[in-house]
């Protein structure tokens, strides 16, 4: 073995990596080379006092490094989590977002009117006093009516479905609905309300 | 708290657990200080260290690994801070030109002085030991990192390697060159 190879060896030896068939070759180099054996004295103090010498003397960091760490600590983790989680699921994110617009301005729009709107054909012969809206006796209404807002009384005929909604209604005796009489007064009746009969209109256009 | 691992307090910590936090930075913040005292020879700048690592450390735990150990991370983000300011040092002193390795890549680092409250002067300390931090002080920048994180932390190749983010065949051939360097410096004063 030379001597050059022997240095590498005896490196891997300081690092703990030398495989015991190589130990034993750097051995028997070593028993016959004095300047190998001086290297390897030389290299093993060397690695000895480096790791005594380096950690002695060393001050410690400053009492106040850990107050001044945790104060300089952005203060905005909780929203940076919150922030994380919408990055991390984008599509949700999207889907609660539409679902959340939505809700928010179909309920504005329940919310918002509380004008009195009919609707449905021959309203010249229903009669409207104040809140009102009164099919009187002997009249007769062809199709669908429909009372927003408002109370309703009946007293003659109609024809198809009559709806009331967030409003009372009242049937005289004489009174005679064709179709179903309905009253809705929950935000969530009205808007199945709404979408069944955009679905409606929308099958019958 | 003190009977949680490393591990424990790391999962906390990234949840925010403020507790966790300040417990990892009191069990890693001597340590960060001493791998920067040692590079920069500076103790202001050490502290700057100290505090930015711990600071990137809070704001990076989205990037850390959870299969990586904590110190490895800590420590990369700690040299990385140390190179920079190093590098940053650099214009002030244009001793590039007269200085080659062997490698042929030219750095004046170890000639730059830090401020003059080395160890050294702040400690008394004995002759040896003086010996020994001038010949740290002398290595060449790219094996004084290396040789200081194996020395002062106690870190095995593949960690250093990891820190460094350098294939471990590389680690090991400048820890042999810089135990070399390091052996010729005291050979003629110590053995």
């Amino acid at each position: 073995m030379e001597c050059k190879q022997a240095a590498s060896l005896m490196h891997d030896y300081l690092d703990n990596e030398l495989p015991e068939e190589q130990a034993l070759d750097l051995k028997s180099h070593l028993d016959k080379c004095v300047s190998c054996r001086t290297r390897l004295k030389e290299l093993e103090q060397t690695d000895m006092l480096m790791f005594a010498a380096v950690k002695h003397s060393l001050p410690s960091a400053p009492d106040d490094v850990l107050n001044r760490i945790m104060s300089s600590l952005p203060k905005k983790r909780r929203q940076q989590a919150w922030l994380g989680w919408v990055k991390r699921h984008p599509a949700l994110t999207a889907a609660a977002m539409f679902l959340l617009v939505m809700l928010f301005s179909t309920l504005s729009i329940w919310k918002s009117d509380d004008q009195l709107v009919v609707k449905g054909p021959d309203l010249d012969k229903v009669r409207i006093e104040g809140h009102t809206v009164i099919v009187p006796e002997g009249t007769e209404i062809a199709g669908d009516l429909t009372v927003e807002n408002g109370n309703t009384e009946v007293y003659g005929e109609v024809k198809g479905n009559l709806t009331v909604i967030d409003g009372s209604l009242y049937q005289a005796s004489t009174a005679k609905i064709a179709g179903d009489a309905k009253t809705i007064d929950q935000a969530l009746d009205w808007i199945w309300y709404r979408i069944t009969n955009t679905f409606t209109e929308v099958a019958y256009r | 708290m003190a009977e949680l691992t490393d591990a424990g307090l790391v999962k906390l910590a990234r949840k925010g657990n403020q507790d966790a936090f300040a417990e990892l930075v009191e069990l890693y913040k001597d340590k960060v200080f001493h791998l920067a005292y040692r590079m920069l020879n500076n103790r202001h700048e050490s502290e700057d260290i100290v505090q930015e690592t711990f600071l990137r450390v809070y704001k990076n735990w989205d990037k850390y690994d959870e299969n990586q150990k904590f110190s490895t991370w800590m420590y990369r983000i700690a040299t990385n801070l140390c190179i920079d300011r190093l590098r940053k040092r650099k214009p002030n002193f244009s001793l590039d030109a007269e200085l080659n390795d062997q490698d042929g890549t030219a750095d004046g680092y170890s000639l730059i002085p830090g401020d003059n409250r080395t160890p050294e002067s702040e400690f008394l300390i004995s002759e040896t030991q003086q010996i020994i931090h001038q010949a740290i002080a002398g290595l060449p920048a790219k094996y004084k990192t290396i040789m200081i994180l194996r020395y002062l932390q106690e870190l095995s190749l593949q960690e250093i390697g990891d820190i460094l983010d350098m294939p471990v065949t590389t680690v090991k051939t400048r820890v042999h060159r810089g135990r070399e360097f390091l052996r010729k410096r005291l050979e003629h004063k110590l053995f």
